[in-house]
C-alpha cells in the first residue's frame, strides 16, 4: 500500500522552490558566457582534423592521385566513382573522379587509405546546397589548390 | 600409397610428385614464383625452399621428389628465414608500384610479400630501371617489376610452341625481352599475363579498367570453338571485364587462346540490336515483343519455311527449337551453321598442335547429336526462314533472295538482312549445356542479367505459340 508522505506546509507552498529555480535561470542568463554566436559574421575554429570538405592534393600542378582505387574500396557509402586513364606525363591518372556528396559519411576513411596522400578532408563545413551535389575532379582539385 | 610427412601432417603421395604438389594436396601452401604446374621446373627463385631432414640444406620444393618417409619442414625457423631474404632480395629492386600496377590484388609477389616478407626495406640504393618495350597488341611489359621467373620465356618454348621471349644479360641487369624486341606472335599471348607473378606483363585490353578485387568470376565454358575449353568470366556491375582460363587438366590444362579471351567483346558491342525490330527501307525500326512476334509470324506463314539454327546454341535450345518444329512447323528441314567451311562434325580439325579447333562454334557436336544436319544449300521450295543463332557462328552466304527472321544476337548490319528480329542471349547471358569435340557435357553458366529486352529462345517461341494460340481461336 502506498502512503502518502505527509508534507509540511513550507513544502507544499511550492514558491522558495519557484525562487530557487529562477535564481538558477538568472545565474545562468546573466553572468555565463555566451554559447551561441552571430553565424556568418562571426565562425567557431574547427581542429585541423575535422573532416569535412574532400579535395585532392596536388603537387606541382598535378593531381597526387593515381586511380588506385584504394578510396572507392574502402568507401562504405560507396560514394567515389573514379574511371583510370594514361598520359604521356602519368602512368595512370584519374580520368574521371566523382564524389557523391549526398552519399558521404565523413568518416574519413578514404583519406585514411589513400597511399599517395591525394583525397584529403579539409575543414571547411558550409556545404549545404539545395540539390544534389557530385563534386567532380576540377572541382575537388581547385577546392584547395596547392595546400 | 607411399606416404610423407609434411610440417608433421601424413601426406600421400604418387611417386614422381614433387613436393609442392603434395604439399598442396595436404593442404600446406608452400610459397613460389617459378614454378607453374604447366612447366618445366628450372628451381631458380629458390622461394619455395623448405627443410627435409637428413639433408644438410634447404631444398627447393618443386625439384624435390617425395620419397616414403621423409620429414618435411616448411614452416621451420630455417625456412621462415630463407622465405624473408628471398623477399628481401625480390624486392630490392620491384618498384613498388601496387597503386598504379594491374596486377595487385592478384599478385603472387605482393601475396608472398605480405605473408613471408618484412614490411620495411633497406635498401637505400637506385633501383634498376628499363625502357618499355612494345610487345604487340596484346600484351604490355613493364621490365621494372620483374623479378626474372622465366615463367614466360618456358610457356612460350613449351607450350606455346614458339620461343620468342629471352632472358638478356646477366645477374642484376638482366632483361627478359622478345628475340629483337620483335612484338609477340602466338595466338596464346594472353597466357603470358596469366602465368606472369608479378605485374610485368600485363593484358592491354583490360589496362586500368577496373581493380581485380571488384571482379565478380563465373566459371563458364569458352564458346570460341568445339575444343570446350574452360573459363572464368569476370564481371562486375553487368559488364564483363575480362575472360581468364579455368584449369582443367582433361580439355586446356592451364591456357586460353586470345581467340577465346577476347571473344566476350561483342556480347557488350554498341551495334548489336538489343529491342526487337522490323527492316524498314534504309533501317531498322524498334518495335514492341507483341507487334515483332505478329510481324515475324505473318513473315513465315502460309510459306514453306526452313530452321538456320547457330552451332553456338545449347544443347536445351536446340531440343526446343526442334520440338517448336515439330508442333507447330512440321516437315520443315532444320540445318545448322556455325563456321564457313565446317558443315559437319567430320570436317572439324585441331587448327593448331595447341588448343583451336577448326569448328569456330562451341556446340557443333552437340546440335549433330540432336540429329541436325550441316546447312549447304537451301532446297528450291524454300520461301521463308527463321535463323536462329548465338552470336559466335557465321551466318551463311547462300541465304539471298528469300524472307528472313532473325532470332539472337545479331549487329546492326547484320539485322538488315532480315525482316524481324528478336534479340536473343549470347553465351555470357545464359545457363546451358554444351557439347565439345570429344562428346564431352560441360555447363554454360550465366555472368550477366540478359541485356536490354533480349530474352532466352525458350520464352521467345514461348511467346511465339501462345499468340498462335490466341490467333488461332480469333
Amino acid at each position: 500500500m502506498l502512503l502518502k508522505k505527509k508534507k509540511s506546509f513550507l513544502q507544499e507552498f511550492y514558491l522558495i522552490e519557484i525562487i530557487k529555480g529562477l535564481m538558477i535561470t538568472m545565474k545562468n542568463m546573466l553572468f555565463s558566457p555566451k554559447v551561441t554566436i552571430q553565424f556568418p559574421e562571426e565562425r567557431r575554429n574547427y581542429s585541423d582534423r575535422y573532416r569535412g570538405m574532400h579535395y585532392i592534393k596536388a603537387t606541382n600542378g598535378v593531381e597526387n592521385c593515381t586511380a588506385c582505387m584504394l578510396c572507392p574500396t574502402v568507401c562504405p557509402a560507396e560514394c567515389i566513382h573514379i574511371e583510370a586513364g594514361e598520359r604521356p606525363d602519368k602512368e595512370k591518372y584519374p580520368v574521371k573522379f566523382e564524389i557523391d556528396l549526398l552519399r558521404c559519411c565523413f568518416c574519413g576513411m578514404c583519406e585514411e587509405a589513400c597511399p599517395k596522400d591525394a583525397i584529403k578532408l579539409s575543414n571547411i563545413y558550409e556545404m549545404s546546397t539545395t540539390h544534389r551535389e557530385v563534386y567532380d575532379k576540377q572541382f575537388l582539385l581547385e577546392q584547395r589548390g596547392n595546400k | 600409397m607411399p606416404k610423407c610427412i609434411i610440417d608433421g601432417r601424413e601426406a600421400e603421395f604418387t611417386p614422381g610428385q614433387n613436393l609442392i604438389e603434395v604439399a598442396k594436396n595436404a593442404g600446406i601452401d608452400i610459397p613460389l614464383f617459378c614454378y607453374h604446374p604447366g612447366l618445366s621446373v628450372v628451381a631458380q627463385c629458390r622461394m619455395c625452399a623448405v627443410e627435409v631432414e637428413k639433408m644438410p640444406k634447404l631444398q627447393t620444393a618443386c625439384s624435390t621428389m617425395a620419397t616414403e618417409g621423409m620429414v618435411v619442414k616448411t614452416k621451420s625457423p630455417k625456412t621462415a628465414e630463407n622465405q624473408k631474404s628471398v623477399m628481401e632480395f625480390l624486392l630490392a629492386n620491384h618498384p613498388l608500384d601496387c597503386p598504379i600496377c594491374d596486377k595487385s590484388g592478384e599478385c603472387d609477389l605482393q601475396d608472398n610479400s605480405y605473408k613471408y616478407g618484412s614490411a620495411y626495406s633497406r635498401y637505400t640504393e637506385e633501383r634498376r630501371t628499363y625502357l618499355d618495350l612494345d610487345m604487340g597488341p596484346v600484351i604490355k611489359k613493364n621490365m621494372n617489376r620483374c623479378i626474372h621467373c622465366t615463367r614466360c620465356i618456358r610457356f612460350g618454348s613449351e607450350v606455346a610452341g614458339i620461343h620468342e621471349m629471352v632472358a638478356l644479360k646477366r645477374g642484376n641487369n638482366t632483361e627478359i625481352t622478345t628475340i629483337d624486341g620483335k612484338p609477340l606472335e602466338t595466338d596464346y599471348a594472353g597466357n603470358y599475363a596469366d602465368i606472369c607473378p608479378t605485374g610485368s606483363l600485363t593484358i592491354k585490353d583490360f589496362r586500368f579498367k577496373k581493380r581485380v578485387w571488384f571482379l565478380t568470376k563465373v566459371p563458364t565454358v569458352c564458346e570460341g570453338c568445339s575444343k570446350g575449353c574452360n573459363m572464368e568470366v569476370h564481371q562486375d556491375n553487368n559488364q564483363i571485364y575480362r575472360c581468364i582460363p579455368r584449369e582443367n587438366m582433361e580439355i586446356n590444362r592451364h591456357w586460353l587462346c586470345d581467340e577465346g579471351r577476347f571473344n566476350f567483346h561483342y556480347v557488350e558491342r554498341e551495334d548489336r540490336l538489343l529491342d526487337p525490330a522490323r527492316s524498314k527501307s534504309g533501317g531498322l525500326e524498334v518495335c514492341d515483343w507483341g507487334t515483332s512476334i505478329d510481324l515475324a509470324k505473318a513473315t513465315l506463314d502460309g510459306k514453306q519455311i526452313a530452321f538456320l539454327i547457330g552451332s553456338d546454341l545449347t544443347q536445351e535450345e536446340g531440343a526446343a527449337i526442334l520440338q517448336f518444329r515439330s508442333q507447330h512447323y512440321p516437315g520443315a528441314p532444320v540445318y545448322h551453321f556455325g563456321t564457313p567451311g565446317v558443315v559437319s562434325s567430320a570436317d572439324d580439325a585441331p587448327e593448331d598442335r595447341i588448343l583451336k579447333r577448326k569448328s569456330k562454334t562451341s556446340n557443333l557436336h552437340g546440335l549433330e547429336k540432336l540429329g541436325i544436319p550441316g546447312f549447304t544449300k537451301l532446297p528450291k521450295e524454300i520461301t521463308a526462314l527463321l535463323v536462329i543463332r548465338g552470336g559466335r557462328a557465321t551466318l551463311p552466304l547462300e541465304i539471298d533472295g528469300v524472307e528472313k527472321v532473325g532470332l539472337g544476337v545479331f549487329m546492326k548490319d547484320q539485322a538488315m538482312m532480315f525482316s524481324v528480329i528478336l534479340p536473343g542471349l549470347s553465351f555470357a547471358e545464359k545457363d546451358g549445356t554444351i557439347l565439345n569435340y570429344e562428346g564431352r557435357e560441360q555447363k554454360l553458366k550465366r555472368a550477366l542479367q540478359p541485356l536490354g529486352q533480349s530474352k532466352p529462345v525458350s520464352e521467345i517461341l514461348m511467346m511465339w505459340v501462345n499468340r498462335k494460340k490466341a490467333h488461332g481461336a480469333a
